[in-house]
């Protein structure tokens, strides 16, 4: 006899639609399965055979073949457990095979005939295009998230098999709490000290800016960047369910509300793994940490420490905002539309980097600035120093706690608002050829650009880049009006050459 | 030995022939071929030179074995006798004045008289340029390749000034305070002259983004070495160099130099052959100026600008005093000396008398508006970072920016890898 159901597979951050047919013919009792199953999904023979056996069923006394279609796709992960055990129970005829119609199933089995949960049931769930879908309690709200089919949710396989059969009920999906407002991170009025600092971070917030911040341990470079999240407009429902199937199917923890609300904060260690890092992986192909950083920040301590390779293969996506993983069957899109944040000390002598202060050799100097390739450098809109609090600048009068990052942040969002007016997603992706029309600067401030093109302490592309900050920074200021010589000036001070003298012109 | 040495090697064919020309090789050939010989230094060249009472007799005593070092097997290096069959001093001597290169050796009367009665004089000298500017009135500008802005700044002031005044900055060709110092010499009206003491031969720019700052120098004065042409800038060579620069001078300036700096050991070379030195005061929190302040502690003079220098010298003509100039922006300094050498300097101008008053003028024209006097006062005259400046000034980061931007135009303070310094 033959029964099928529908079902579907992870690729990337995407489901894809899986129809799992079962054949229980003549021929020596055996269990195969066919259609390009990974090894996890091979071992799913030996999964539902031992389930199967104790949920009180029986294992066909015949030859059972599996097909996953479409055959031309790799599948992966263990989610097609629940479907092909019941469709080999409908192909024996333990149960109705007309039951299995009009449903999807998604589920992991362990020996003992429960139902375990799989990573990415929101994207799993998305794919298809049933009026329910038969998932395990354990993921069940976080299906519930797609709004789209009915869940209905089982803890074992058993109850799954009589629930289809009307003979048991299903259990009640539960409700996700209910989301908190913005959780309550670390205040960016506990930066002291860091004038500089502060508004670079809030320039990057408002313009989408890539930050880099220079400066020796200790300085406060890491606190800086933590804060930058918190500054970013809160998700749209449409953002929220992205970064949380891109989180789900990464095998991230969904926060308890289930779907992701705050913009992620990524801050992957320079010893991670390229794939870990971009994305990609041997058989299965899960998103990086630049893409669970999607709406986000990631950020990238100890940039001088990353792998030359990961951080060339770092800079077409933040330029594209996506990125594309190709492998030999498939070739995946993944979202790396994030706010990048790096730190680095401005040498390797630990010294605060300032000339004549440091205790680096030329050689030495350079051999560092060159870790961080021209190109990635360029990457950058802002490239600030960051330096140790000085004990006698902090007790001075008037350094009070400075502003606090609900204050900023609706400045930020203000800010963007402006931007989007204009028909910009962010400053920081105005293109270099719509910069006149979309972020004019008036004619002392081309006079400034010109003359620093001139003397050149401006490369062409820097300028672009010089002017994006410029009209975020305008924007701050709450300005419609071209970018003024003002704003250029201090979106200059913000793109300083940390590693100048080492690089030298030779 | 030098990777690239002006011998003529693979003459093994006629090498016969060579021998009974070599006979006949003159001075400047053999001074020549000699400083080539692998491995050797000034102490074993003057040996060869007295023992056999002139270039040409040393060469005859090294071809034939008479004197000579054997060579070491370890790393290949051929022993003088091995080495000198394969050289032809000719060839030599033809490829050194083809390259402009001239020879000299202690007891010539063209070698320079200061540097003659030296304890330690270098056996045979090489330069491109004019030699003769060593035989005027000589003082070392040298200082650190790590040094602030400030002090590049008052390198190239004092290069510009003592030259103009008449004298020849002599220095060492190295990245930060030396290279400002020929610069600002280079700059200078056509009375002054400059010398650099190169480590490697006089043919090899070191470091090579020097490699324009040198043929200014030869243009100017000279580039003079003691290491053959070709030659390589070894490690010892540096501190060999030094004691020529000491040697060659009748007063040595210490710009900026951390403490156990490079710079320090020409001073030690200056003082054993009691040649005054001198050190510019610098910020005491300052690293750059840990070695010149401490000099300035154990006694040594302090110059604040060439007045100073001249001052010490007993005085030169009035007449020739140093000038001043408006504020020179050196703002983003991130190119060789060469690259951004101050084109605001102008050679003919008006003499005002002191630097005091040249300073009081440059005031006068600059920002005068309380926020950039706060500014400055917050800016103070080490290199600091933006973000303190914001910090101790208490203004508006985009103020801040402003004022220092307008500033750095007109010279009172320069910018160097986000890094601000007052100058002037
Ligand atoms: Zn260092």
């Amino acid at each position: 006899m033959l029964a099928a159901v529908s079902s579907a597979t992870l690729l990337g951050v995407e489901g894809c639609p899986i129809r799992v047919e079962v054949h229980s013919g003549n021929g020596l009792p055996g269990f195969s399965i066919v259609g390009l199953p990974d090894a996890t999904c091979r071992e799913a023979r030996d999964r539902v055979r031992a389930a199967v056996l104790s949920s009180g069923f029986k294992w066909p006394r015949h030859r059972v073949t599996v097909n996953l279609a479409p055959t031309s796709m790799r599948k992966a992960g263990s989610c097609l457990d629940l479907p092909i055990a019941l469709a080999v129970l409908g192909a024996d005829g333990q149960l109705d095979p007309a039951l299995l119609e009009g449903v999807a199933l998604f589920g992991e089995l362990g020996l003992d005939g429960s139902l375990r949960r799989v990573a990415g049931v929101l994207p799993l769930v998305g794919a298809c295009a049933e009026a329910a879908v038969v998932v395990p309690l354990a993921c069940a709200a976080e299906a519930a998230l797609q709004r789209r089919a009915r869940v209905l949710a089982a803890v074992s396989l058993r109850q799954a098999a009589l629930a289809l059969d009307g003979q048991e009920r299903w259990s009640e999906v539960p409700k996700p709490p209910p989301a908190s407002g913005r959780e309550s991170r670390e205040d960016l009025s506990e930066v002291r000290g860091q004038p500089l600092g502060r508004l670079a971070v809030e320039v990057a917030a408002a313009g989408g800016h890539h930050l880099l911040l220079v400066g020796p341990p200790g300085a406060g470079k890491t606190m800086l960047a933590r804060r930058l999240p918190g500054l970013l407009p809160a998700l749209s429902r449409e953002e929220a369910l992205e970064v949380s199937r891109v989180h789900s199917a990464a095998g991230l923890g969904l926060p308890p509300g289930l779907l992701v609300l705050e913009p992620p904060f990524r801050a992957p260690h320079h010893s991670a793994s390229m794939a870990s890092l971009i994305g990609g992986g041997t058989t299965q192909i899960r998103p990086g940490e630049i893409s669970c950083a999607s709406h986000g920040v990631l950020f990238l301590d100890e940039l001088a420490e990353f792998p030359p390779s990961v951080l060339d293969a770092l800079r077409q996506p933040l330029e594209d905002g996506s990125l594309t993983v190709c492998r030999s069957r498939a070739s995946v899109r993944l979202p790396a539309d994030c706010l990048l944040v790096a730190a680095m000390n401005p040498c390797p002598c630990g010294g605060d980097g300032s000339p004549g202060g440091c205790r680096c050799s030329e050689a030495a100097r350079s051999r560092y600035a060159l870790k961080i390739s021209g190109p990635l450098l360029d990457r950058f809109d802002l490239r600030v120093g960051v330096d140790r609090p000085d004990v006698g600048d902090l007790l001075a009068e008037g350094a009070g706690p400075g502003e606090t990052t609900a204050v900023v942040a609706e400045r930020v969002a203000s800010a963007r608002e402006r931007a989007r007016a204009r028909g910009v997603g962010c400053n920081a992706r105005i293109p270099g050829g719509l910069l006149d029309e979309l972020a004019p600067i008036d004619q002392t401030a081309r006079r400034l650009l010109e003359l620093r093109l001139r003397q050149g302490r401006l490369s062409a592309r820097g300028m672009h880049r010089v002017r994006r900050v410029a009209r975020t920074l305008a924007d701050l200021s709450g300005s419609d009006a071209a970018v003024s010589e003002e704003h250029v000036l201090a979106a200059l001070a913000l793109r300083s050459e940390p590693f100048a003298s080492a690089r030298g012109a030779a | 030995m030098s990777p690239d040495p002006p011998v003529a090697v693979g003459l093994g064919l006629n090498s016969r022939r060579l021998h009974d020309e070599d006979a006949a090789v003159s001075d400047e050939a053999a001074a020549i071929a000699l400083a080539g010989l692998p491995g050797i230094g000034p102490a074993s060249l003057s040996h060869l030179l007295a023992g056999a009472g002139g270039p040409s007799a040393a060469w005859e005593a090294v071809r034939s074995g008479r004197s000579g070092r054997p060579g070491k097997v370890a790393d290949g290096t051929p022993s003088w006798q091995v080495a000198a069959a394969r050289t032809d001093p000719q060839r030599c001597r033809e490829a050194a004045s083809e390259r402009g290169i001239g020879v000299t050796w202690l007891g010539r009367p063209d070698y320079p008289l200061r540097l003659a009665s030296d304890p330690f004089p270098p056996p045979v000298l090489f330069w491109r340029g004019d030699l003769a500017a060593l035989s005027g009135r000589c003082v070392a500008v040298v200082g650190t390749r790590r040094c602030t802005p400030a002090g590049r700044r008052l390198a190239w002031e004092l290069g510009a000034d003592l030259a103009s005044a008449g004298l020849c900055v002599v220095s060492g060709l190295a990245l930060g305070i030396d290279g400002h110092a020929h610069l600002g010499a280079c700059a200078a009206g056509p009375h002054g002259a400059t010398v650099g003491v190169a480590a490697s031969g006089v043919d090899v720019a070191y470091p090579r983004r020097h490699a324009a700052l040198w043929e200014r120098v030869v243009e100017r004065g000279a580039v003079i070495s003691e290491t053959a042409p070709g030659g390589p800038a070894q490690r010892w060579r540096f501190p060999a160099r030094n004691r020529i620069i000491a040697g060659s001078c009748e007063l040595v300036v210490v710009v900026e130099s951390h403490s156990g700096g490079g710079s320090l050991l020409t001073v030690e070379a200056a003082l054993d052959r009691g040649v005054e030195v001198r050190a510019v005061p610098g910020p005491v929190h300052s690293s750059a100026s840990e070695g010149t302040n401490q000099l300035l502690f154990e006694g040594a003079g302090p110059v604040r600008s060439a007045a100073d220098v001249l001052d010490a010298l007993g005085g030169l003509g009035a007449g020739r005093r140093p000038r001043s100039r408006p504020g020179i922006r050196q703002a983003g300094s991130a190119h060789t000396p060469a690259a951004d050498s101050p084109a605001g300097h102008t050679p003919a101008g008006p003499e005002p008398a002191t630097r005091v008053q040249a300073q009081d003028r440059q005031r006068a024209g600059g920002p005068t508006d309380r926020r950039s006097a706060e500014v400055l006062d917050a800016l103070g005259w080490e290199p600091t970072s933006l973000n303190r400046v914001v910090v101790r000034s208490g203004l508006p980061v985009s103020q801040v920016i402003e004022s220092l931007e307008r500033l750095a135009d007109h010279g009172s303070v320069a910018e160097e890898r986000g890094w601000w310094q007052r100058i002037g």
